[in-house]
């Protein structure tokens, strides 16, 4: 059975773009554009890993991060954002990896390979 | 050491429950203890004795009893200087469970360490009665470059099976066991154990770590003791830190009031020739909130109606109007009528003893009216009917009890 990811992401396109690359690799995808909405949807389906957005509307994903964390202690979570500094908030290090936003999706697809092998 | 590099905090949760009835209606922090304390009151002049001045209390239990005291009693601070005492009540923050262990306290609060970044933080226990200089340990946990250090009671071997032992080789912890059948002996001294007091100090990164790493397990009880101390050992730089007593007496005191055996007990203490702990050394002062009360009083001086206390401690406002109190610790606006016999025995805030009435080895929570011609205490068959009795026999009557 496909490894279902969870993805949270506030931009149409790229949300669009992760799911496409990420299909190709054999995963299911869900997608949701803010955290709240990660919150619900975790509640009712079971994902084996989340790709997580830092700057997102309505519940930002440090927060996000730190709800999913109380509710499903050992998922496994990687942070995919355009900023590094968010990397000195604490809760960050809940995540199972920290990767910045880029062009190529190679670091990506390989970080997940490795999370869900 | 610079004290402002250290953020104590406070785990003030503990719910008590052996310690029932008196846990009925406030944590266990806020239980009364020797006259006009409450317990937290310990670890809290504790810490403004070491030079601490950055104080968080984590409640989460019946926590208004707790907060009123530390509202009207601690308000001492001066947070323009960066001076504060915070209560910090579980605020689901993140999640939406209450804490699920001491841990999780400290998960949950993360935001306070991400604003304060300090160097060090010192995690306390709000149960506990002793007398301690945290500075001194601070100052060896630096010394050591110590990632952990814990602070260490030497008890019997015999008795080391209840607590969660460390082995140390050259002080370093090389293991920690909970409730081990087979307690390793200390190899400065075959003859006793030691256990940790569940008194840390950690450096903040490690603090972090552990914390966030415990909090992604779906098997940890997210405990301090039973869980995050455990995984990290082998893995860190562990020190033990021996307990310095700042009662300076021969045997050490270190009190976690588990039962209301316990409670009786170490009241009782205090009214010894020369209690264990010392609360009238002025090198040392425990403070505490008190309301305003006139001076305790005796009257009566006949012969057969006569005052008479003895081997007690009588806090402000009490009136011992011809009756014996004997062997007994009485907190504030506490009134013994004439003939009345006070024996062996705890009375909380405003306990009105009435005439000839007769206490043994009881312990009267606050807001009681001890009818005339009472007897507890005497006969626990009868007491067991109406009232909680340990199995050392104390009798315990609950707050606001109605005759």
């Amino acid at each position: 059975m496909a490894k279902k990811i969870l993805l949270v992401e506030d931009e149409e396109n790229e949300r669009l773009l992760y799911t496409e690359e990420l299909e190709k690799e054999g995963f299911e995808i869900k997608s949701v554009a803010d955290g709240k909405l990660a919150l619900k949807i975790i509640e009712k389906e079971n994902f084996d890993l989340i790709i997580l957005d830092l700057q997102m509307p309505m519940m930002d994903g440090i927060e996000t991060l730190g709800s999913i964390l109380m509710k499903k202690r050992n998922l496994p979570v990687i942070i995919y954002t355009a900023y590094p500094q968010y990397k000195d908030q604490f809760l960050t290090w809940a995540a199972d990896a920290y990767l910045i936003k880029s062009a190529d999706l190679t670091l990506l697809k390989e970080k997940v390979a490795a999370i869900l092998k | 050491m610079n004290p402002q590099d250290v953020t104590t905090f406070i785990l003030a949760g503990g719910k008590g429950e052996r310690l029932h009835p008196l846990t009925k209606d406030r944590a266990k922090p806020a239980v009364p203890f020797g006259g006009i304390y409450r317990i937290i009151d310990f670890p809290l002049s504790n810490a403004i004795n070491s030079g601490l001045r950055k104080i968080y209390i984590f409640t989460q239990y019946k926590s208004l009893s707790l907060q009123r005291h530390i509202r009207e009693g601690w308000n001492i601070f001066s947070r323009e200087l960066g001076e504060f005492i915070d209560m910090v009540p579980a605020q689901k923050r993140i999640g939406e469970d209450w804490y699920q262990g001491t841990a999780d306290s400290v998960m949950q609060n993360m935001n306070i360490l991400e604003e304060e970044r300090p160097k060090h933080i010192l995690i306390l226990s709000g149960d506990q009665v002793y007398k301690m200089d945290y500075k001194r340990m601070i100052q060896q946990h630096i010394e050591n470059k110590a990632d952990l250090t814990i602070s260490v009671f030497e008890v019997p071997r015999q008795d080391a099976h209840r607590f969660g032992v460390l082995s140390v080789k050259d002080e370093k912890v090389v293991e920690f066991r909970e409730k081990p059948s087979e307690p390793t002996a200390d190899p400065k001294n075959p003859d006793v154990c030691l256990i940790s007091m569940g008194i840390y100090i950690f450096n903040l990164d490690i603090l972090i770590k552990r914390t966030i790493e415990d909090a992604k397990r779906t098997d940890s009880s997210h405990d301090f003791g039973k869980d995050i101390i455990p995984s990290m050992i082998g893995k860190e730089n562990i020190y033990a830190f021996r307990f310095i007593d700042e009662n300076k007496k021969d045997t050490k005191y270190w009190k976690d009031i588990g039962t209301i055996d316990a409670y009786w007990e170490s009241n009782m203490d205090l009214v010894n020739l020369d209690p264990l702990l010392n609360l009238y050394d002025r090198t040392w002062p425990i403070r505490t909130f008190q309301e305003q009360y006139p001076p305790a009083k005796t009257v009566f001086s006949g012969e057969e109606r006569k005052a008479s206390v003895t081997d007690s401690m009588l806090s402000g406002g009490c009136i011992i109007s011809g009756g014996k109190v004997t062997h007994s610790v009485l907190s504030s606006n506490v009134r013994a009528n004439s003939f009345c016999e006070i024996t062996d025995s705890i009375l909380f805030d405003n306990v009105n003893v009435g005439r000839y009435s007769r206490l043994h080895k009881v312990i009267i929570d606050k807001n009681v009216q001890v009818p005339q011609g009472t007897e507890v205490g005497y006969n626990p068959e009868a007491d067991r009917k109406k009232f909680h009795v340990s199995p050392n026999g104390i009798v315990v009557i609950p707050k606001n009890y109605k005759w």
